[in-house]
């Protein structure tokens, strides 16, 4: 397979060193001449001293015949910038995305680059594991992204509290789907009763979190 | 008895760019290995871009690749000794070069260098032999041309 990894930074540094080990041929391109020299000393010919936001470099690494484009830059918008290119110009069958800010992570998706990986994301929702950040837990993305799973912890003051779950003004897009009371497992139906201690796992599409954090822990709560 | 100051090698890696430096450095090449009856490897890589896959029938099609190692070959016979010729294909020139050096136990790798300028006068060694000089294990030859005379 080949690869066109974008961005000569620790992730693209490695990620370069693992492909070529894993036998894939790989072009790096870092515009950093002085990185990219570094780079190529270590890990030989591979590394393209340009700047991969430009067409005309992208064809020279060989984008026309490239299986991946992996845009690891640490700037969220020249990655998109390449996937975008790569795309659309070089009919690149599948590129991937490294997003800094988990706020472009929809534009990213809306935008057809094909899988998007945050470490923000990632990262925070490892934290949410072991610390209740803001109560409301990301557990997983689905699919390409456009849905999450997430839990929300009714405590003390939730305005979900003693409410019947087909009384709660769910966002257009989520649904409750079960909950965890007593490190027991249950559906939710329409006659559950939410009560303090419940885990409430919710999927929904990541716009609905503000409007599940209203109706599920409350405004006072917000991190 | 003096000791002979030309330089003693069992087998060499003469580097053929393609360029007016070829014939002067197999012609050197070729006197000074009959001293020590060194073998001598003429080797042309031929460059391929990233937008080609790296086994991509290039090199063998190619007649000016075939003339460059003909021309060498020739230039060894006119010296009387003989010269094993080498196409490759490559990304990086220096790269090849210092691999063929390495797979062959070369003792010594010769490189031509044509006086060039850049433009804004300062003067351009490239980057294929700066990239051997740091990376090839065996010695290295560099044999520059002649300054031209206006330049001199």
């Amino acid at each position: 397979m080949f690869v066109l990894v974008v961005g000569g930074g620790k992730v693209g540094y490695y990620l370069t060193k693992e492909l070529i080990q894993s036998g894939h041929e790989v072009v790096l391109m870092e515009k950093d001449r002085a990185r990219a020299d570094q780079i190529r000393d270590e890990i030989g010919s591979v590394v393209m001293h340009q700047d991969g936001c430009e067409g005309k470099y992208l064809r020279q690494a060989g984008a026309n015949r490239a299986d991946i484009v992996a845009a690891v830059t640490g700037d969220d918008e020249d990655n998109l910038v390449i996937c975008q290119m790569a795309k659309h110009h070089f009919d690149v069958p599948r590129t991937i995305a490294r997003v800094n800010n988990p706020k472009n992570e929809r534009l990213f998706r809306h935008l057809g680059v094909d899988e998007i990986i945050s470490p923000t994301r990632m990262i925070l929702g490892s934290i949410e594991q072991d610390i209740p950040v803001n109560e409301l837990l990301h557990l997983a993305a689905l699919g390409v992204g456009e849905l999450e799973i997430i839990e929300a912890h009714i405590q003390e003051g939730s305005p979900g509290i003693g409410r019947m779950a087909s009384t709660l003004t769910m966002p257009i897009g989520s649904s409750l789907f079960g909950l965890i009371r007593e490190g027991v497992p249950m559906r939710v139906g329409p006659d559950t009763v939410l009560a303090e201690g419940d885990k409430v796992i919710a999927i929904g599409h990541p716009d609905c979190e503000a409007d599940l954090r209203r109706q599920l822990i409350g405004e006072h709560v917000e991190a | 008895m003096a000791e002979s100051t030309a330089p003693q090698f069992k087998r060499a890696v003469v580097a053929l760019s393609g360029g007016r430096t070829d014939r002067p450095i197999v012609a050197l090449a070729a006197e000074v290995a009959k001293a020590s009856k060194a073998e001598l490897i003429g080797v042309h890589v031929v460059e391929i871009d990233w937008t080609q896959p790296l086994d991509a029938d290039v090199a063998g099609r190619s007649e000016s690749a075939q003339r460059v190692l003909d021309i060498a070959e020739a230039t060894a016979e006119a010296a009387r000794y003989r010269l094993e010729s080498v196409l490759l294909q490559a990304r990086d020139v220096g790269a090849a070069l210092v691999d063929e050096a390495v797979e062959r136990g070369a003792d010594m790798m010769i490189v031509g260098l044509p006086f060039r300028r850049r433009f804004g006068g300062d003067f351009a060694i490239g980057a294929t032999i700066p990239y051997i000089l740091k990376n090839a294990p065996c010695a290295v030859w560099v044999v520059r041309e002649a300054m031209p005379e206006e330049q001199a």
